[in-house]
């Protein structure tokens, strides 16, 4: 090795030096390296594989939440959320603004699915009696796009374009009024003159949800019947759009928020995002995180020590070595330097190579989801919201750039001890010794 | 095995390294502890959610005339129209061993009026003293009492007393259907209002003591639509349910005892389903310790190899390295252990009985299975998990050792100690 | 509930005798009816029986009636409920509570409950529809049951009526023009409920049916039945009677 001189250039040839040290003792370590070097492979792997599937399942979640509920983003007058009440409604003004707002080229491409929607609380009747209904009337196709529950259909149909006296039931209330598809009903609520309505409607499909609150009470009927019916024309309670990714969700509510400021100010409308309208799941999921970081602390503690273990091994063998380089001119700085890169390059390779594996056999493996419906019940209800058993996992960059910085960050900590050590070595004592 | 030189080998090498012994041993350690403390949460989370499903409102035993469910009609009264002596039926109940706590119940439908709102409501009509000791959701009033009996007073849900613009010493109206067909109404003073966190309550329950209820709705004393009991343990309802069934004085027509499990069959498999995630975690867990081991006692061997030499060279067998080895692990297991449970439990009994609450992290109450989750990280014990997370260290700690113990036993005496 | 039931009374009777003629045009008749009603008053006193499974009771009311839009019914008995009473005007439903000396408003929620315990339902009290508005008349019988010579008529909805019934028919005695029964018949042709009259009377000057009796199909041993005492047309009574402060008059 040649002797450094003080020169700008001495400080670059030594960080050769110490990156070419540091990796020919991991290579001379090898079968060392190569097992702390699994533990955070299988670690790595099991960071990404329980991430992108976790943040999978949530995603799912909150795109089941939603759907049933307002959407990512809704929506409404101000009082409509605990009013309930036919005169808490968007003027048709209102809702051409959102409409148009979310057609508007920065948003557009970020949206999947838009519903307007009037919500109307009311009476069903039958000849065999009568039970309290929440009706929402929807247009069909974008209904159908937007929610789930056209899907959850069990007899007839849903909704399609024409329909005028159509009725899309749950199964609970057609069971309490005894109807069945194609039997009349009547619903009635107060109109927007104050007075009481009746709307007479046809079952044209039953759905089942399995949650009873849904089953016996909600109707779907055509937008434009309710519109007739309660007598606000293309008024809408509110409107909802669903997203590609609930990321999005702070971009296209502050957008809106922009677009409808005048709205905003005369108290006409509100914009929430789907956290404001549907606290329960996200809770639900801040607690599931909540659970994962934990374990995942856990492990990479462990590993960690592993880490520790492996690296301060290899320090206080190398005495002696470390003591020729001190005396060669390498400063204790940079001999703790060594000491670390060997620890962070043994973390960045394996952790690289665990998030790699896990990134792909994830996805080969897992890509068109897990079916988990063997081990859950069939009426898993978490917050409202009917759990689906098939899980498919989400990579996202964000995701994978927190996971690099947590295993660089767990190699540079278990790093520093051992490099201290190495730094700490008192030269002259460590040449006098063999080991 | 004891007195076996291997064995005090092992201990003696602990000491050799400390430093990796001890960076080992807490590797371990904290497997252990992690497992016992993520089950202990988990079984937690699900005990709240039991607890909260069964003694929030309901108990963890219903006890109706035969006919009563589904439709819960009001004239299906326990001992039919003849009723029962209802103290008599109670004190059996609370007879029994299993049982802490056993109220009766009448319920009613009708509507509630403010001046200026009505809403339909459903009317529960309780015995305060034991209705405390039951169940949970009257124990912290967000405002006021509790009614007292022959006041003419009653409490409501939250959401209720807001969608009828009321407040603590309001009158309401409440009109309810009659036993004999009356329109049974009358003024009653609110005196307080509860939050249970479940909305469906809040907004439709109306809660008074039994005997107004009977004298509104026309029915007398005897007569009661059903008798909740709180169990010791949610987990022996069932069984006590069975027991009641076959020690409760025969009353006509046929009545029916019946325990949460068979009215929430999906909180049930929810919890079955949870249990069986334990095994992954342990698996995890220690799967991932299991390298650390293995490099370190790969390490340690290696570094002793001179005296597996020797030993050889004096006419050790290898399976006498071997004992040493797997000794040397099986110390470093024990250490880990007592590390690991010293770590844990003084956590484990603090959390359990002064559980910290996490409501910074969320902003609202969750449910889950129709049951509401305070957050908090709340643990539960369950000894025989600690005893398989016990094994499972000292499997791992084994199993690591298993290879440099085979590989030290095939150490060439003579080379190694020449010096290659 | 009154209007109905002047309605269905009026429905089966003609009342100016120079205008009985043998037409058979149910439209006819029933435009007759309906014009007659129309800005027509009355009161009446009768007494309700409602035999259910599980009680019976047994209520006499005071009831006044203006057009189609307004009722007011009183009771006068049994006396611990004396005082209690019901407004209806123009689909709004009242009910005045003499004990807690309180009025409630009865939610749109609460339109399919029973009123005062019977089989009628609040619901049927406030039904604007008058049955020539929501259905079609057809006669479907001329000739005689029983002895007696009668009409039937079918009465079928009209496409957009907003009611439950599959259809209606009722039966009508052609000699005096007096109903005798009406069967309410859900969409699968099958009978849910049946109104029954009798007790044919001269009442406020006009020939009327004195009971009516509702019997569900489903519960057959439970009925409703209501008895005319005193019945006049024509009060002098106008809108400002039925005003929430009459509701809460004792008398």
């Amino acid at each position: 090795m040649r002797q450094s001189q003080d020169s700008p250039r001495s400080s670059s040839s030594h960080v050769g030096v110490i990156v070419r040290l540091a990796f020919r003792n991991l290579r001379r370590q090898l079968r060392r390296s190569i097992l702390t070097a699994m533990a955070m492979i299988v670690g790595g792997w099991l960071l990404i594989f329980s991430f992108s599937l976790g943040d999978g399942m949530h995603e799912t979640w909150i795109d089941s939440g939603i759907r049933t509920s307002g959407g990512h983003v809704t929506v409404e007058q101000p009082e409509f959320q605990l009013s309930r009440k036919i005169e808490d409604r968007l003027s048709t003004n209102v809702r051409q603004r959102v409409e148009q707002a979310l057609e508007s080229p920065v948003i557009k491409p970020h949206v999947v699915a838009v519903s307007s929607r009037l919500t109307v609380t009311g009476l069903a009747s039958s000849s065999a009696g009568s039970r309290p209904a929440r009706i929402i009337a929807v247009d069909p196709i974008d209904e159908a796009v937007f929610g789930t529950l056209d899907e959850q259909v069990i007899d007839g149909r849903y909704l399609e374009p024409g329909d005028e006296l159509a009725g899309y039931v749950g199964r609970g209330l057609i069971d309490a009024l005894d109807l069945r598809v194609g039997s009349r009903f009547v619903v009635q609520a107060q109109d927007t003159e104050q007075e009481i309505a009746g709307q007479l409607l046809r079952v044209v499909g039953i759905f089942e949800t399995g949650l009873s609150e849904i089953d016996q009470s909600v109707i779907h009927i055509p937008l434009v019947t309710g519109g007739a019916w309660v007598g606000s024309g293309r008024d809408v309670t509110n409107v909802g759009v669903v997203l590609t990714d609930s990321e999005i969700v702070p971009v296209v509510t502050a957008y809106l928020e922009r677009d409808l400021d005048t709205s905003i100010s005369t108290g006409d409308a509100k914009v929430m995002d789907w956290q404001e309208s549907n606290p329960p799941l996200s809770a639900a999921i801040a607690i599931d995180n909540f659970g994962n970081y934990l374990v995942y602390g856990i492990l990479f503690m462990i590993i960690a020590f592993g880490i520790v273990n492996t690296v301060l091994m290899s320090v206080l063998h190398r005495h002696r070595e470390f003591g020729v380089l001190q005396a060669l001119g390498l400063t204790p700085g940079e001999t703790g330097a060594i000491v670390l890169v060997e620890g962070l390059s043994l973390t960045a390779i394996s952790g690289c190579l665990g998030v790699g594996l896990g990134l792909l056999t994830t996805w080969y493996f897992f890509g068109d989801g897990i079916d988990l419906s063997s081990l859950a019940p069939d009426d898993m209800e978490f917050s409202g919201v009917v759990i689906d058993p098939y899980v498919y996992p989400l990579f996202r960059g964000t995701r994978l750039a927190q996971v690099f910085a947590f295993i660089l960050f767990i190699g540079a900590v278990a790093s520093i001890y051992p490099a201290v050590r190495a730094a700490t070595i008192n030269t002259v004592e460590a040449m006098k010794f063999d080991r | 095995m004891l007195e076996s030189p291997w064995l005090r080998i092992g201990w003696r090498n602990l000491g050799r390294n400390r430093k990796r012994t001890t960076l080992t041993a807490l590797g371990l350690a904290i497997g252990f502890a992690a497992n016992v403390l993520l089950v202990g949460w988990v079984e937690g989370l699900q005990a709240e959610m039991v607890e909260s499903a069964t003694s929030l409102v309901n108990g963890q035993i219903e006890i109706h005339d035969a006919e009563f469910r589904p439709d819960r009609s009001m004239f299906d009264t326990i001992g039919g129209r003849a009723g029962v002596d209802v103290d008599a039926l109670l004190r059996a109940v609370d007879a029994d061993t299993a049982v802490v706590a056993a109220a009766p119940r009448v319920y009613a439908g009708g509507l509630v009026s403010s001046g200026e709102a009505t809403s339909a409501g459903m009317f529960m009509g309780i015995d305060p003293a034991r209705e405390l000791v039951l169940t949970r959701f009257l124990d912290q009033l967000v405002e006021g009492r509790l009614p007292v009996s022959g006041q003419n007073e009653l409490v409501v849900g939250e959401e209720m007393a807001r969608q009828l613009s009321a407040a603590v010493d309001d009158e309401l109206v409440v009109v309810a259907s009659g036993a004999d067909g009356s329109m049974a109404n009358d003024l009653y003073r609110l005196v307080g209002i509860f939050r249970s966190g479940l909305t469906e309550l809040d907004a439709t329950f109306a809660v008074m003591p039994i005997g107004d209820l009977q004298a509104l709705m026309v029915l007398p004393p005897s007569r009661i639509h059903e008798i909740a009991v709180a169990t010791t343990d949610p987990w022996i309802a069932e069984t006590t349910a069975l027991r009641l069934r076959d020690t409760l004085p025969g009353v006509e027509p046929a009545i029916e005892v019946v325990s949460w499990d068979v009215l929430n069959p999906a909180m049930v498999d929810y919890v079955a389903l949870a249990d069986s995630m334990h095994f992954i975690i342990i698996f995890i867990v220690f799967g991932i310790a299991l390298f650390g081991v293995a490099n370190a006692t790969l390490m340690a061997t290696y570094e002793r190899r001179r005296e597996f030499a020797v030993m050889l060279a004096l006419g050790a067998t290898p399976r006498s390295i071997w004992s040493t080895v797997l000794s040397e692990a099986l110390a470093v297991a024990l250490v880990s252990l007592v590390i690991g449970a010293g770590l844990i439990f003084p956590v484990m009994v603090w959390f359990h009985n002064a559980p910290p609450d996490m409501s910074w992290l969320l902003d609202s109450d969750v449910t889950l299975m129709g049951a509401l989750l305070s957050p908090s990280l709340r643990v539960e014990y369950n000894p025989s998990f600690w005893l398989t997370c016990a094994v499972a260290l000292i499997v791992t700690a084994v199993i690591a050792a298993l290879y440099p113990a085979f590989r030290a036993g095939r150490t060439p005496p003579a080379d190694t100690l020449s010096g290659l | 509930m009154n209007k109905r039931l002047v309605g269905m009374v009026v429905a089966g009777c003609v009342v100016v005798p120079s205008l009985v003629t043998a037409q058979t045009d149910p439209l006819e008749i029933m435009n007759r009816v309906d014009r007659l009603l129309r800005g027509d008053s009355s009161r009446g006193v009768a007494t309700m029986e409602v035999v259910t499974e599980n009680w019976e009771r047994e209520m006499t009311m005071e009831l006044w009636s203006l057009g189609t839009d307004y009722s007011l019914v009183r009771l006068r008995a049994p006396r611990k409920e004396a005082g209690t009473a019901t407004l209806m005007a123009d689909d709004d439903i009242w009910n005045y509570l003499p004990k807690v000396d309180r009025t409630i408003k009865i939610p749109s929620s609460m339109m399919g409950g029973a009123w005062m315990g019977s089989h009628f339902t609040n619901d049927d009290l406030v039904k604007e529809s008058q049955l020539i508005d929501d259905y079609e008349v057809e006669l479907v019988f001329d000739g005689d049951r029983d002895g007696v010579t009668v009409w039937e008529f079918r009465l079928t909805p009209k496409p957009d009526a907003a009611v439950v019934w599959g259809h209606i028919e009722y039966q009508v005695q052609q000699d005096n023009y007096m109903p005798l029964w009406t069967r309410f018949y859900d969409e699968d042709g099958d009978l849910s409920r049946t109104m029954t009259y009798s007790d044919f009377s001269e009442l406020g000057g006009r020939l009327v049916p004195a009971v009516m009796e509702m019997q569900p199909v489903d519960k057959p041993g439970e009925r409703t039945a209501i008895t005319y005492q005193e019945l006049e047309f024509d009060v002098d009574i106008d809108q400002s009677f039925f005003s929430l402060r009459n509701l809460q008059r004792q008398r």
